[in-house]
């Protein structure tokens, strides 16, 4: 049973160490401003950070927006993209492992845009949607797409082929054997591109979001850098990451939970 | 049992040629198969008896000559084939009940009568116990039982079998076999085994085809004429596998 989960326990060092670690990064940091080896116009101490914070809350000045528009808005956007890219990708992605047609159509395009990061297409996004939601989410949902195709065509072509034989033997047909071997087959690896295109899409927001927005966690290091505001800029990129990390979480427990239901 | 000339014709291989580019591994292969006979093929290792059941099941198309079920030519789509490949073939997504009922499905057997099939063929391979579990919570020969159960589940005008038992230990290959011709007694089906074990062949067949070198053709016939249930010491059966091993020598 190769799901079941071996329980390791963590040896000391290695939940000490983390700690000791950090302690010291965030120390050395404080100590750096504090001392002003560093001036303070370039960089803030992670005091300020969180007092900045705390502040953002309830503070709408100098940006134009609370942190939690910031972070709602960029998560919409972000999701609103990646939920376009897993319903677009993934079926492409399947159809093209099995049907000669599909690929052979549709190889060629997604090959010339693959290689054009999706930050490329910020002008031309601005032109068509202005600085709007739907603009960001051409972007986030461009950069998405690429992962789930690619994982969903692998899966596809990685399925055994003595299984596809023995359905044909039956006498099933295209049909019948990619619904009922090569999507099952493929689903694991769809799911990891859960993974993977939510890591782009994220990414690939924030990029949307410096350029071209007035509202938004990327946003919100743009006004930073313009108001010269080193602990806003500082917030933004945490908040960033830290979201990203919950989302994370989140879509791996969602992955882990589907990938049980349909593999014991 | 005497051979196939009192029962009625349901195979018909006539002229069976397969290419592979310049490689000529099927030469003019011709025979028939009688309606629910046990047929062995034996034939020495690379002869091409995977690709002559390759193109028997149409997964490969022929280079020439063709393949006749009750004088149709046989399709896929129209005639039940059964095909046990020499690996196991379960879907790991799949419970063993459903793994079975795989066939079935494809031909959209309707579901009460499918139930009811289930039920029987089960537990006539000892598979009603671990319905429920998935393919990689049970053992090899249990794996290799799901395809068995599958392929007679469809009640199949042809059922293929690619020395299925090939990877399993004599002791587990000799159970399977007596399960393999209690199940094919029941349910009278035509099977074409192919195998590269002569006890097994002799053990099991009513008849045996002797494969030559590549490129293959029919070299020699040898009927197995004895009554079941058959004991691998019994002097007749130990004569007919000599009888076949000499063949063998000639290789
Ligand atoms: N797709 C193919 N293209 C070219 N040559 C092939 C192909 N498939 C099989 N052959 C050749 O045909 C010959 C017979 O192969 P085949 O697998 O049918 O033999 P076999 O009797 O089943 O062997 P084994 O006893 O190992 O199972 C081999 O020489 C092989 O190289
Ligand atoms: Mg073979």
């Amino acid at each position: 049973m190769a799901y079941e989960q071996v329980k390791v326990k963590t040896p000391l060092i290695l939940r000490l160490l983390p700690i000791l670690s950090i302690i010291t990064f965030f120390g050395t940091w404080q100590l750096v401003v504090d001392w002003e080896i560093v001036p303070s116009t370039m960089l803030a101490s992670p005091i300020q950070i969180f007092q900045l914070f705390l502040v953002k809350w309830t503070e709408v000045n100098p940006d134009g927006a609370l942190l939690s528009q910031h972070i709602w808005t960029s998560v919409q956007e972000a999701f609103t993209g990646y939920l376009l890219a897993l319903l677009v990708g993934i079926p492409l992605g399947l159809a093209m492992g099995w049907f000669i047609v599909v690929e052979g159509l549709s190889r060629p395009i997604f090959e010339m845009i693959r290689p054009i990061p999706p930050v490329a297409w910020i002008p031309l996004v601005i032109f068509w949607f202005g600085i709007g939601i739907s603009g960001k989410v051409f972007i986030i949902w461009i950069g998405g797409i690429v992962p789930c195709v690619i994982n969903s065509y692998e899966g596809v072509r990685m399925t055994n082929p003595t299984l596809i034989q023995m359905a044909r033997t039956y006498g099933a047909t295209d049909w019948q054997i990619f619904k009922q071997i090569c999507i099952p087959s493929a689903l694991p690896m769809v799911f990891g591109a859960l993974q993977i295109a939510l890591a782009c899409c994220w990414t690939n927001l924030v990029a949307a979001e410096l350029l071209a927005a007035d509202v938004g966690l990327g946003f919100l290091i743009t006004m930073g850098r313009k108001l010269a505001l080193p602990d806003m800029v500082l917030l933004g990129m945490i908040m960033i990451g830290l979201t990203g990390v919950v989302i994370g979480v989140v879509i791996n427990y969602f992955e882990k939970r589907l990938l049980a239901g349909i593999r014991r | 049992m005497d051979g196939s000339e009192a029962r009625k014709t349901k195979i018909e291989v006539r002229n069976l040629t397969k290419r592979f580019g310049d490689l000529l591994v099927l030469d003019e292969i011709s025979f028939n198969v009688g309606e629910g006979e046990f047929l062995s093929i034996v034939g020495p290792t690379g002869c091409g008896k995977t690709t002559f059941l390759n193109t028997l099941s149409k997964l490969i198309p022929s280079t020439a000559g063709d393949i006749f079920i009750d004088g149709e030519i046989a399709d896929p789509k129209k005639h039940h084939l059964s095909f046990v490949f020499q690996e196991p073939t379960c879907m790991p997504w799949r419970t063993v009940r459903e793994n079975v009922a795989y066939g079935m499905e494809v031909k959209h057997v309707p579901k009460v009568e499918m139930e009811k099939k289930l039920d029987q063929i089960m537990g006539m391979v000892g598979l009603s116990d671990c319905a429920g579990l998935y393919p990689n919570q049970i053992s090899a020969s249990m794996l290799q039982r799901i395809a068995v159960a599958r392929a007679f589940a469809v009640n199949p005008d042809l059922l293929l079998m690619d020395e299925p038992y090939g990877q399993l230990d004599v002791k587990l290959r000799y159970y399977l076999e007596d399960e393999l011709v209690r199940l094919w007694e029941h349910l009278k089906s035509t099977v074409i085994f192919v195998t590269h074990n002569i006890e097994e062949a002799v053990y099991i067949s009513e008849r045996i085809l002797i494969l030559s070198n590549k490129p293959a053709k029919i070299k020699a016939e040898v009927k197995v004429d004895l009554p079941r249930p058959r004991s691998l010491i019994d002097p007749r059966l130990v004569e007919i596998r000599k009888e076949v091993t000499e063949l063998i020598r000639w290789w």
